[in-house]
This record gives structure tokens, C-alpha cells and sequence, in this order.
């Protein structure tokens, strides 16, 4: 693989996309299905947790919208070896999503989507736009 | 926000905002410690320095190598021998270590001609060993010594040598994290690319953030291998120089400690496009998940499916029967970094215990967040403690066994809190699924150690009990057990005193290349 030596500084004047919880302006139904998977993802995922906001952005872009991808049965691609990354950790994520959340099985496609959009939002939320951690921003790995 | 202030620390208002408590309905944007900052002066930090961070953490597991610390021989002295990183070449790393024994009078007059000395005298007297790795300390570093220069004289006189600098002193940091930032840095800058490592297998792997204790990274690699799969370099417990020098050339960056190697593994995804894959190897399902994720990312999940139904058969049960007796059981995960995230929703899912309580020493607040987020409501999340805080928190929260380093175990094992060792290990390996049922078992022995309950006997009273025998862990753990569980005919771990030294005799299916496969078609 080739080498690169440019270092990308500007990549820590990533925007902030929330400022406040995407949960607060929910329904009770959608607040208690975002939280069951939340759960799953805070308790069994290191993923979303990579040490600088930049990249927990593209994580979480990343595996959840492969996630959602796989729900809803549409191709995914891992045509490069970032996605191919991604996508194992999405596939991990839809068979837990499935075995633990029977109600997922009920839902149409949009429903399915409009679930995982609002977990990107609040998993967003928590772990960059919302979160106290001091080191997102820091220039350097 | 619900900070907890301790009483000891009172006078020391900064501390407040080191401590939390997850309160009901709290998530990560409520609670979370100040971390990885600079050590608040009178508090008595237990912190490690940058050197001890890099030197003894990561430098010094890899195992073919001279280990040279440039300074007072009291710098490599105390980082020696406290970690049981052991390695398959007979512990060459753990056996001699070596410093330049720097004394005032080179402090005056430098201590540059000493460093050369030094190393030619090590390389002489192991012939055998042609690589080196010199640690910069305090006192060398304020006085200016040239270490690298001198590093490149010695590798031009001796063409067949090669050294690396690490240039981590003491002050370099808050704590001994920040030697782990550098000479994961130094490493990547330095040495990886300068050789081409010969690849046989189509599915190569890095194994960063594994440091062998007690042998896990022989476990793991025994899976990777069943899978396969080619690890070119393990960062660096029981890694070679020359293996990790070649890192460029993997496929994958398959990354254990986050704390202390996610640096490396970042920037060769940043030079080298190698994509950085988190995993756990503690904890069966964890695990399992971790060994589907390589699998599926080169397509052999059905060698990790075998592997994880092979291993779940021969150790669940046994960790079963522990969780039927550690139910409940309130532990303090108290480690340096890495395992308080580790840990904490392993243990509680499938060991049956309750962790109170989590605290790092130099973790940063990114592990705070993993940490705080796999434990549950009421646990008191603390950054850097000190010994007085360590004290109150176990008054306070009662734990039943507490997972430390020896200092703060020492102490709580004088308070009567049974303590395991979070960072060397009682009796592991812990890694891998035979690995997490030793874990068990040692937790399962510290909490019903008949000597402890022993030991609560105060013999200088005369209105002790005389009329009680011996009691076995047996009778204390299975008390309150149905019948049908203490006619189980599990009896706990079954395995061998020592996991290890069979699998380095062990050999491997060899799995056609696909390469060689297409060609044939």
C-alpha cells in the first residue's frame, strides 16, 4: 500500500450536526426502540469510541448506515478494505439488532430506517456533538 | 451533573471533577470524568511516568531485544520484572534488563561516551541479540544527550545491528499514557517499513495492543492460526523487532488495547490505508464476536464458527458453574486503563457480578466513556485516585474482591478486600475462552478464600468462636444453592496448570492459498 505522509489538521474542524438529544422530540414508541439498541451498541460496541470525533463520525456513518443497508436488504458495498471494516462490524450489529429486537421483524423497510436514522442521530449525539470527552478535537492522533 | 466529592479530598477541590456516579437515567453527556490531565499536586497520584509508559508497557515485551534505559539504574530497576509479559524465546526480555547506570558526575559532564560504552558492552556480552531499543529518562533528557546520535554511530560501526530510540522521559506526560502516545509515534516514524516481511497466507493480520500476559497472546494467536491466518507482528507482547518493523504489510490491524496502541493503529490507516478493527478477547461472546469479524472480513467466518462451537462446548459449562456462585458479588474493577472497559459488561453478563465501581489511572475519557457505559446505574466512576480516595471508596462501597495493580491491592487486602491482579494476572492467561474460565476461577477463590474468612478472626479476643472447624470454599459458595445445583457434577475449571507451553509445540492445518488455487484453475 502506498504511503502518505500529508497529515489532514483541518480534519478536527469537523461540524457539529446536534445541539441537543435527537430523542428529546420523539415518540415514546421510537424513544423505546432507539434505546434498546443504543443499549446493545454502548454495552457490547468499541467502535463508535475511536478517540478523536472526526473519525467516531465516519464510524458511526459507517457501520450504521451498512446496518441499515443490511435490515432493509439492500447490496452493501466493501469494495474497499474500510468499507470491508465497516461492514463486518454492521453485520455483527444487524444479527444482534435481529436476535434481540423481535419487533424489528414487523417493520416495513422506511420504518426500519427511520429507526436507525434516529439511532445514528442519538448514538451522534452521545458520543460527538453531545459528549464531554475533551479529546475529540485534539489535531493529532 | 453528578460528581462525587470525596471527603478525604476535600481540601483538594480539582479532585471533584475526576469522580462521578452513574445516576438513574444518566447517559455519557451527564456523567463523565475530567481525565489524562496533569496530576494535581498533594493529591499523591499512583500514576506510572511516560517512561515507565513506554519502557515497561510496550518497549520491553518484544522479546529479542536489548532493552537499554539511558539513566540511573533505579529507572530500570523499577520497571522490570513486575509485568509477566512472558515470550516463547525464554523470557529473554523478562530475564536482563540493562541501563547506563548514569551518576552525577556524568550529569555535569554528560553521559554520551557512557551510552556508547554500554551499548557495545550489551551487544558483546548477548551475541546473539542484534537489536536494541534505548529508553530516554529524566535526567539524560534534561542534560541534552544525544541518544540517537549516538544509536547511528554504533549502527555504522556495526553494520548488522539496528537500534531503536525511544525518546520518552519521565516528565514526558501526565502519566505513563503519554509514553505510550510517543513510542507508538517513534515506532511507526522510525522503523515500520524498513522491512519486507515475507507473506505466507492470503488473510494477514497485526495484533496490536496485546501484551502476552501470562500468555494470552499465544492463546489468541493459537485461534488466528487454527483460522489461517498470518500475524505479522503482535505490538508487541511476544513480538519480534524485525516482525513489527514489517507492519505495513498487513491486511488488517486487529486491535486489542485501544488505550495504549490505537496511536499506531491509526496512523497506518492514515498512511497506509491498513483499516483498524477493535476487538475483545475477554469474555465468551465478546470473543466469539471478535474471531466472527476477522472471519468475515477475508471470508473463513466458517474457521472462526468451528473454532467458537469447538471452545464454547469444552469451557461454558465451567464458567457456568462459577456465575451460579459469583452471583451478585460487588467488585471494584479498579485497573490501569484498558480492562475497566474490557471488563466491566463481561464480567457482570457472564460471571454474574455487580460491578460497584470502575477507576483508571491514566486512562483518558475515552475510556471513561466505554467504561462508564458498560457498567450499570450507581457505579462510581473515578479518574487517577489516590490511595486515601481508594480507602474510602472501599468503606463505602463494600466490595466483595477488588481487580487492581499490587500497590492498591496490598492496601485492600489489609482492609480485608480480597484483590486479584488486573494488570499481570493471578493465574492466567485470562484471554480466550479456557482463559476467562481461570478468571472466574480466580475470582471465585479470592471471594471464598477460607484463609480470608480467616483472617477476619480477631485473635487477641477471647470471645472468638472455638467451636466452628475449618470450612472449604465449597461450603461457603454453595450455602444458598438449590440442591440440584450442588449436585452438579461440574466442579469447577478442569484444565491444566499450564495452557501455554502446548500450544507452542502445537501444529496447524495449512490452508491452500487462494492464489495458488486460482492459478490451478
Amino acid at each position: 500500500m502506498a504511503k502518505k505522509d500529508k497529515k489532514d489538521v483541518a480534519r478536527a474542524n469537523y461540524p457539529k450536526l446536534y445541539d441537543h438529544d435527537p430523542l428529546a422530540d420523539v415518540d415514546d414508541d421510537m424513544k423505546s426502540k432507539v434505546s434498546e439498541l443504543e443499549t446493545y451498541i454502548m454495552k457490547n460496541c468499541l467502535w463508535q469510541f475511536n478517540s478523536r470525533g472526526w473519525d467516531r463520525r465516519k464510524q458511526n456513518a459507517g457501520i450504521l448506515g451498512k446496518t441499515t443497508q443490511l435490515l432493509v436488504g439492500e447490496e452493501v458495498d466493501t469494495s474497499t478494505p474500510l468499507d470491508k471494516c465497516y461492514w463486518v462490524d454492521a453485520v455483527l450489529l444487524a444479527r444482534n439488532f435481529r436476535e434481540r429486537c423481535a419487533w424489528l421483524s414487523g417493520l416495513g423497510a422506511d420504518e426500519i430506517r427511520s429507526v436507525l436514522a434516529k439511532l445514528h442521530a442519538r448514538i451522534d449525539w452521545l458520543t460527538i456533538d453531545g459528549s464531554l470527552n475533551e479529546e475529540l478535537t485534539v489535531q493529532n492522533y | 451533573m453528578p460528581y462525587h466529592e470525596f471527603e478525604v479530598s476535600k481540601c483538594i477541590p480539582e479532585r471533584k471533577m475526576h469522580a462521578v456516579v452513574k445516576g438513574p437515567g444518566e447517559d455519557l453527556t451527564d456523567a463523565l470524568p475530567k481525565g489524562y490531565l496533569n496530576t494535581i499536586p498533594g493529591t499523591i497520584s499512583e500514576r506510572g511516568c511516560a517512561y515507565c509508559g513506554a519502557k515497561h508497557v510496550i518497549g520491553t515485551p518484544m522479546k529479542d531485544v536489548i532493552h537499554l534505559s539511558h539513566g540511573p539504574v533505579g529507572c530500570t530497576y523499577d520497571t522490570w520484572q513486575t509485568k509477566r509479559y512472558i515470550s516463547d524465546n525464554n523470557n529473554f526480555q523478562l530475564k536482563y534488563t540493562f541501563a547506563s547506570d548514569v551518576k552525577e558526575k556524568h550529569i555535569v559532564f554528560g553521559a554520551e561516551k557512557l551510552l556508547k560504552q554500554n551499548i557495545l558492552e550489551a551487544f558483546d556480552a548477548f551475541p546473539d541479540i542484534k537489536r536494541m531499543t534505548i529508553y530516554q529518562t529524566c535526567a539524560t533528557a534534561l542534560i541534552g544527550d544525544d541518544i540517537g546520535a549516538i544509536a547511528e554511530e554504533v549502527m555504522t560501526e556495526r553494520p548488522e545491528v539496528d537500534i531503536f530510540v525511544c525518546n520518552s522521559p519521565g516528565f514526558g506526560g501526565p502519566s505513563q499514557s503519554g509514553g505510550h502516545h510517543k513510542i507508538n509515534i517513534a515506532w511507526l516514524n522510525q522503523k515500520v517499513g524498513t522491512v519486507e516481511p515475507e507473506i505466507t497466507s492470503d488473510y494477514v493480520i497485526n495484533y496490536v495492543g496485546e501484551y502476552n500476559i501470562q500468555g494470552d497472546q499465544e492463546v489468541m494467536l493459537d485461534y488466528f492460526k487454527r483460522m489461517g491466518i498470518q500475524v505479522l507482528s503482535t505490538f508487541t507482547g511476544n513480538g519480534t523487532y524485525d516482525s513489527l518493523r514489517g507492519m505495513h504489510r498487513a491486511h488488517l490491524n486487529v486491535l486489542e488495547c485501544a488505550r495504549s496502541a490505537e496511536y499506531i493503529c491509526d496512523e497506518l490507516r492514515a498512511r497506509y490505508g491498513i483499516p483498524r478493527l477493535d476487538i475483545d478477547g475477554f469474555g465468551h461472546k465478546a470473543l466469539g464476536d471478535s474471531l466472527r469479524k476477522i472471519g468475515l472480513f477475508f471470508g473463513i467466518e466458517d474457521r472462526a464458527e468451528a473454532i467458537i462451537a469447538e471452545e464454547t462446548a469444552r469451557w461454558k459449562p465451567e464458567l457456568d458453574w462459577y456465575k451460579e456462585r459469583l452471583q451478585g458479588k460487588k467488585v471494584c474493577l479498579w485497573p490501569g486503563g484498558s480492562k475497566l472497559w474490557h471488563w466491566a459488561h463481561a464480567i457482570q453478563e457472564e460471571m454474574g457480578v455487580k460491578v460497584v465501581s470502575v477507576y483508571t489511572k491514566f486512562g483518558h475519557q475515552g475510556d471513561m466513556e466505554k467504561g462508564v457505559s458498560r457498567c450499570g446505574e450507581g457505579a462510581l466512576a473515578i479518574d487517577d485516585p489516590n490511595e486515601l480516595e481508594n480507602q474510602e471508596a472501599l468503606l463505602t462501597l463494600k466490595p466483595d474482591v477488588i481487580f487492581t495493580g499490587k500497590r492498591p491491592g496490598e492496601v485492600a487486602k489489609k482492609m480485608r478486600v480480597p484483590y486479584l491482579n488486573a494488570h499481570a494476572y493471578h493465574n492466567g492467561p485470562y484471554k480466550g475462552f479456557e482463559g476467562w474460565v481461570r478468571f472466574a476461577r480466580d475470582i471465585y477463590n479470592a471471594v471464598y478464600s477460607p484463609m480470608h474468612q480467616l483472617s477476619a478472626i480477631d485473635i487477641s479476643k477471647d470471645d472468638y468462636a472455638i467451636d466452628k472447624g475449618f470450612v472449604t470454599r465449597r461450603m461457603l459458595s454453595d450455602a444458598t444453592l438449590s440442591e440440584e445445583a450442588k449436585a452438579s457434577p461440574i466442579t469447577g475449571y478442569t484444565g491444566p496448570f499450564d495452557p501455554i507451553s502446548g500450544l507452542r509445540g502445537k501444529t496447524y492445518p495449512v490452508f491452500e492459498r487462494r492464489a495458488a488455487t486460482e492459478a490451478a484453475e
